[in-house]
């Protein structure tokens, strides 16, 4: 038997407090803040991060596959003394990693928010259409870059510490690095554009790898072709419909890299006019997407 | 205090004219803003919230125009569409906490205010789990979170008692009146049931084919539409003929009777009479003021 204890009168035991609604008098930031916040939040979500363990596997398996060369250089450099893969060699030779990256991630960016009609509710907030445009490119460049940028660093760093004979490939580096902002920013805008104009991912997915294997296979056939005619100026040119070449060619004509191709790009007018067609399609992916937003903010 | 005013405001379309020469003003507290599906209600919205130019005429909200300070009125302002716009794959907390962000709230703040906010709209441990997984009752409530969540003066809700079940639309309801009255936060709330908006607005503006038809304080509406619904088992055209002998308008609507209630004891002579006949009385109530009835009302006006 237990005594009953009185309650000591007057004593709160476990009591909830119902503080009522309170008002934020708190900072209101302007659309710089809400621009960095939905831009940190795509490039969050590119790689998977605070979502589920599944969409983690595409982003860091491919990470990882682009990071394998990087291991591979290394492990010759520390073995046999000799340079593996060059630096502005790197994203041409691993251009189908980065095509599927871009293709699986890219629709990941735009077409939930369509889809779920999330989109109203970011255009009710202080920002303008262009700000959520201008967000998601750059959480997509950005993953682009990252992805380009962490290997070659690596690898760059490993040529330091094992100091190959001869002085360090300084330049290619950083020539490399420059190209991978190129890189970043071509392949996210065609990439987000392509996936901003369907609702659906799986349609966003293969429209953005259609686009690749159509103008790699077209570019291959055509320099087929052309070096069998004997039309090897012909061939040269035939190289920058494939857009990883087309970019190598900027490369090479900014930073003075050996192509990539084999045979080298169209002399003279070649490099030029590689930068302006990037920028050209840069300016009509850009155009095209605030374009779709227009329109579906008004929808 | 007036919260938001149009002029003239009027919104074409190729094909049809969403608004037509709107004008109307509304005050702090909560604002019923009443039509049917297609009257013009997310036109006017939209364009409130500077998502949409007008045609012609003008509007201002909170002492902003839409058409040059869309910002700031984005600022200050909450909106909760009539569709779904939840992504699936995110929690509740989470994309609250991301949307207070978007509203122009540090990190910080925003995880505060949104733990509170989810509190408030009756959301507890489930906001932790991914919103694919929740009731049409728990989606609405985050939608109505996401439109609180930033402090806001002014919320427009669009339909917030769509798909609901009673229960959860005499919740939702009493959360609005909660807002309106205990956040100090002014609603406009749209809908197409009027007898819903009767229970919680201060005020109500009908609308229809994007005209105003009408726009008063709750307690003249339901004056103006007072009428008593009489059921009977059997012999409802005996009682309408008897009620129509001593001078009370009668309309049938259905099973039931619709007696005007020109005077307070129109209850008891409608009881006298039904007691006289000697019939079954299923029910007698208040009449339900639907949309329909102001219509046809304002149609016999005009």
């Amino acid at each position: 038997m237990s005594e009953t204890i009185p309650a000591p009168v007057g004593a709160p035991t476990g009591v909830i407090h119902d503080i009522g609604y309170r008002h934020y008098e708190g900072p209101r930031h302007g659309r710089g803040h809400a621009f960095a916040a939905l831009a940190v939040h795509s490039l969050r979500g590119v790689f998977g991060l605070g979502r589920t363990a599944r969409a983690k596997i595409m982003p860091f398996g491919l990470g990882a596959v682009m990071m394998l060369p990087a291991a591979v250089s290394i492990a010759i450099m520390a073995l046999i003394k000799r340079e593996g893969l060059t630096y502005p060699s790197y994203t041409v030779t691993m251009q189908a990693v980065l095509a599927v990256y871009l293709a699986a991630q890219a629709p990941y960016l735009v077409a939930p928010d369509l889809r779920f009609r999330v989109l109203p509710l970011y255009l009710s907030r202080p920002v303008k259409t262009g700000d959520y445009v201008a967000a998601k490119l750059t959480a997509m460049a950005a993953a682009l870059f990252l992805l380009v940028a962490v290997p070659l660093t690596t690898l760059y760093i490993g040529e330091l510490l094992i100091d190959l004979p001869g002085p360090p490939h300084t330049h290619d580096y950083f020539a490399a690095l420059g190209t991978s902002v190129v890189y970043a920013v071509l392949l996210a805008s065609v990439g987000v554009a392509l996936a901003s104009f369907t609702p659906r991912r799986g349609l966003g997915v293969a429209s953005v790898i259609a686009v690749y294997l159509l103008s790699s296979a077209i570019s291959g056939v055509l320099v087929g072709v052309l070096m069998s005619v004997s039309r090897d100026s012909a061939a040269q040119w035939a190289w920058l419909i494939n857009p990883f070449f087309l970019v190598d060619a900027v490369q090479v004509w900014l930073f003075g890299t050996a192509p990539n191709n084999g045979d080298g790009y169209p002399a003279g007018a070649g490099g030029p006019f590689a930068a302006a067609v990037v920028l050209a399609i840069i300016a009509v992916s850009v155009t095209a997407l605030v374009l779709r937003y227009r329109k579906a903010a008004s929808s | 205090m007036t919260i938001l005013a149009t002029e003239g405001l009027t919104k074409r379309f190729p094909r049809v004219t969403a608004l037509d020469r709107l004008t109307v003003t509304a005050g702090s507290g909560v604002t019923g803003l009443v039509g049917a599906n297609g009257a013009g209600k997310s036109t006017l919205i939209k364009i409130l919230l500077g998502l949409l130019p007008p045609t012609e005429g003008r509007a201002t909200v909170l002492g902003f125009d839409p058409g040059t300070q869309a910002l700031d009125i984005r600022h200050v302002v909450g909106y909760m569409p009539e569709h779904d716009c939840l992504p699936p794959d995110v929690s509740a907390t989470e994309f609250t906490v991301h949307m207070a962000q978007m509203s122009g709230l540090p990190r910080t703040a925003a995880r505060e205010r949104a733990a509170d906010t989810l509190r408030h709209v009756g959301l507890y441990e489930e906001r932790y789990r991914p919103i694919g997984g929740y009731s049409t009752g728990m989606r609405q409530r985050v939608k109505l979170a996401q439109a609180l969540v930033h402090d806001p003066k002014l919320v427009f809700l669009d339909e917030p008692t769509n798909g609901l079940d009673p229960q959860g639309r005499d919740d939702m309801l009493a959360l609005i009146r909660r807002i309106g009255t205990e956040f100090g936060i002014s609603v406009v709330v749209t809908s197409h049931l009027l007898g819903e908006l009767e229970r919680v607005c201060d005020h109500v503006i009908v609308i229809d084919g994007g005209r105003l038809l009408r726009s008063s304080a709750i307690g003249e509406f339901t004056q103006a539409t007072h009428s008593i619904l009489v059921e009977v088992e059997e012999g409802a055209d005996r009682l309408a003929a008897r009620l129509g002998e001593i001078g009370r308008q009668v309309t049938p609507l259905g099973r039931m009777l619709s007696v005007e209630a020109g005077s307070p004891d129109t209850f008891n002579v409608v009881r006298d009479a039904v007691c006289d006949l000697d019939l079954s009385l299923v029910r007698l109530e208040q009449g339900r003021h639907r949309i329909e009835d102001v219509f046809r009302e304002e149609a016999s006006h005009v």
